[in-house]
């Protein structure tokens, strides 16, 4: 029994970190485009979900580029990376290179927008003055939508690199239901993304900042606990999935529910990621009322679950015994 | 101003970021082209593993190792523990026609020569490891002195000036025969054709077609 040696837990922070900033981003492009963002002055869902996505995506690229053998030391060799069409690689660098900087933008001008004294300053100190004439509200909507594409491909990008690997490692390429020829990775990464974009946004930070979040957006909620469910039952599908298979794709399921993972699985993403937010999420919507403390600690909790989850399926993954 | 976005502006995006991907995809397609990976149909050669005979001396992978020049314990042969009547089985690349390490290479650094070996362009090669983890048969080795991975290349500068692979010149007990897959009297046709060397794990979907195995 051997598990692959190849990527380890720099590779699930760097696809941890793909699917948060793309979470986030789609979360805040969400309430931009649905007009939500502008019935208060200040909205901290966009504030947050707009400024991490770029950092939080362009350090997982970084990651990914630390993490390369030969392109480190012959950085002139990484700009061929963008030419190979067959790999999922490629499609995957040319959706992080086109998300990063409108990210980034949408960022700057979500903040700009909040902050208008910020804009007057920093349109003070440039020279051009066409620049203060800028349609701010305009571009922001621009940025969403192309944001959101691009966030979409990000979230899925991460589970279809792993299950390009096919019959490699059983694990990752296992199908949405046995005999199926749809993979599970890609909608479960992008389940997971969207639930740990939300545990950021609003648990951990509106709750904070905005108690009140959750009163208005009486839907939070059953949202939240919708996708805390979808992920449930999609990681369930998938050890279900993987055991079907037999062999290496069985040894894998071994692995997480019973044998050397188990700890990390039950505690560090089943009970922290699922079973806590999803209770604490019903318990809100019977009393009422959402505390502070579960707010915040069921953001955590699904957070930290999405890292452990993609450390859990790439340190599980093992190749079939010939 | 309107707070919900208009449809000039939502279709004004779309289309923009449609034209992003096109722009991409032409740049890379035009970029890419130049080193397509044209598949054969056939493999010229063939090496054949006869694990009946095989004993696990190890002398294929250290004769690996040393023509190789590779890094200490390192050899692009290995062996496999086999539980049911087999003793041993030495694995390495299988050059299959249907690489999958050639289809997630990146940089696009594998590719498959005339005769249907397939080669690493270890001046592309970034170093990501996509194709070690890609290859089920975990032929793939990551050298960390030079960052580059590499594989068995059926060490072609010997067989194209007529001579054997390291590693078959190496089996003391004849346990691998090289030779000529388009030669239909070849020692090696006449095993193929018969039936008695085949692939291994065919399933796999990757068509090794240079390495066969008898096991039986």
């Amino acid at each position: 029994m051997h598990v692959q040696e190849v990527w380890h837990w720099l590779a699930a922070i760097y696809l941890f970190l793909g699917g948060l900033g793309a979470g986030a981003f789609l979360v805040a492009a969400v309430v931009e485009l649905t007009g939500e963002r502008y019935k208060q002055e200040f909205c901290p869902i966009t504030l947050v979900g707009s400024t991490i996505a770029g950092p939080a995506v362009g350090i997982g690229a970084f990651l990914l580029v630390l993490e390369l053998g030969a392109g480190l030391r012959e950085p002139w060799r990484i700009p061929y990376m963008f030419t190979h069409f067959t790999s999922v690689m490629t499609w995957g660098i040319w959706i992080l290179s086109l998300f990063v900087p409108i990210a980034f933008a949408y960022g700057f001008l979500e903040v700009m927008d909040t902050y208008p004294k910020a804009w007057i300053w920093v349109t003070g100190k440039l020279r051009f003055k066409v620049l203060k004439r800028l349609p701010v509200r305009r571009l922001k909507r621009i940025m969403a939508v192309m944001g959101s594409v691009f966030a979409l491909a990000t979230g899925i990008y991460t589970g279809v690199l792993l299950c390009g690997v096919g019959p490699a490692i059983p694990l990752w390429s296992a199908p949405l239901w046995p005999g199926l020829s749809i993979p599970l990775l890609p909608i479960l990464f992008l389940v997971s993304a969207i639930s740990t974009g939300m545990g950021l946004t609003i648990d951990m930070t509106a709750t904070i900042s905005q108690p009140e979040t959750h009163r208005r957006f009486h839907s939070l909620p059953v949202i939240h606990m919708t996708a805390i469910g979808l992920e449930a039952i999609l990681v369930g599908l998938l050890l279900y999935s993987a055991n079907s298979l037999g062999g290496a794709g069985a040894m894998s399921v071994n692995l997480i529910a019973s044998g050397h993972m188990r700890t990390v699985f039950w505690i560090g993403f089943v009970a922290t990621g699922l079973v806590y937010p999803f209770a604490v999420h019903a318990y809100a919507i019977g009393a009422g009322k959402h505390s502070i403390a579960s707010g915040i600690g069921s953001g955590v909790g699904i957070v930290f679950a999405g890292l452990m989850l993609r450390y859990l399926i790439l340190t599980s993954g093992m190749p079939p015994v010939l | 101003m309107g707070e919900k976005i208009s449809r000039r502006d939502f279709i004004f995006s779309t289309l923009a970021t449609g034209a992003l991907f096109a722009a991409g995809g032409g740049a890379s397609a035009v970029a890419g082209g130049k080193t397509s990976s044209k598949v054969p149909l056939k493999a010229k050669y063939a090496l054949i593993i006869d694990t009946t005979i095989c004993a696990g001396c190890g002398a294929c992978r250290d004769a690996c190792h040393q023509r190789n020049d590779l890094p200490e314990g390192m050899s692009y042969i290995r062996f496999c523990a086999q539980d049911e009547g087999q003793k041993c089985l030495p694995v390495q690349c299988q050059h299959c026609a249907d690489a999958p390490c050639a289809a997630v290479c990146p940089a696009n650094a594998t590719y498959h020569t005339p005769q249907g070996v397939v080669l690493v362009n270890t001046k592309l090669c970034v170093g990501c490891r996509y194709c070690e983890v890609a290859c089920p048969y975990q032929a793939r080795r990551f050298n960390e002195e030079v960052g580059v991975v590499d594989k068995c290349w059926l060490c072609l500068d010997y067989v194209l000036s007529g001579d054997k692979p390291a590693c078959v010149q190496a089996c003391i007990l004849g346990a691998r025969i090289f030779g000529r897959q388009d030669d239909p009297d070849s020692k090696v046709s006449q095993l193929i054709d018969s039936g008695r060397a085949k692939p291994l794990h065919p399933e796999f979907g990757t068509d090794p077609a240079v390495v066969h195995y008898i096991i039986e």
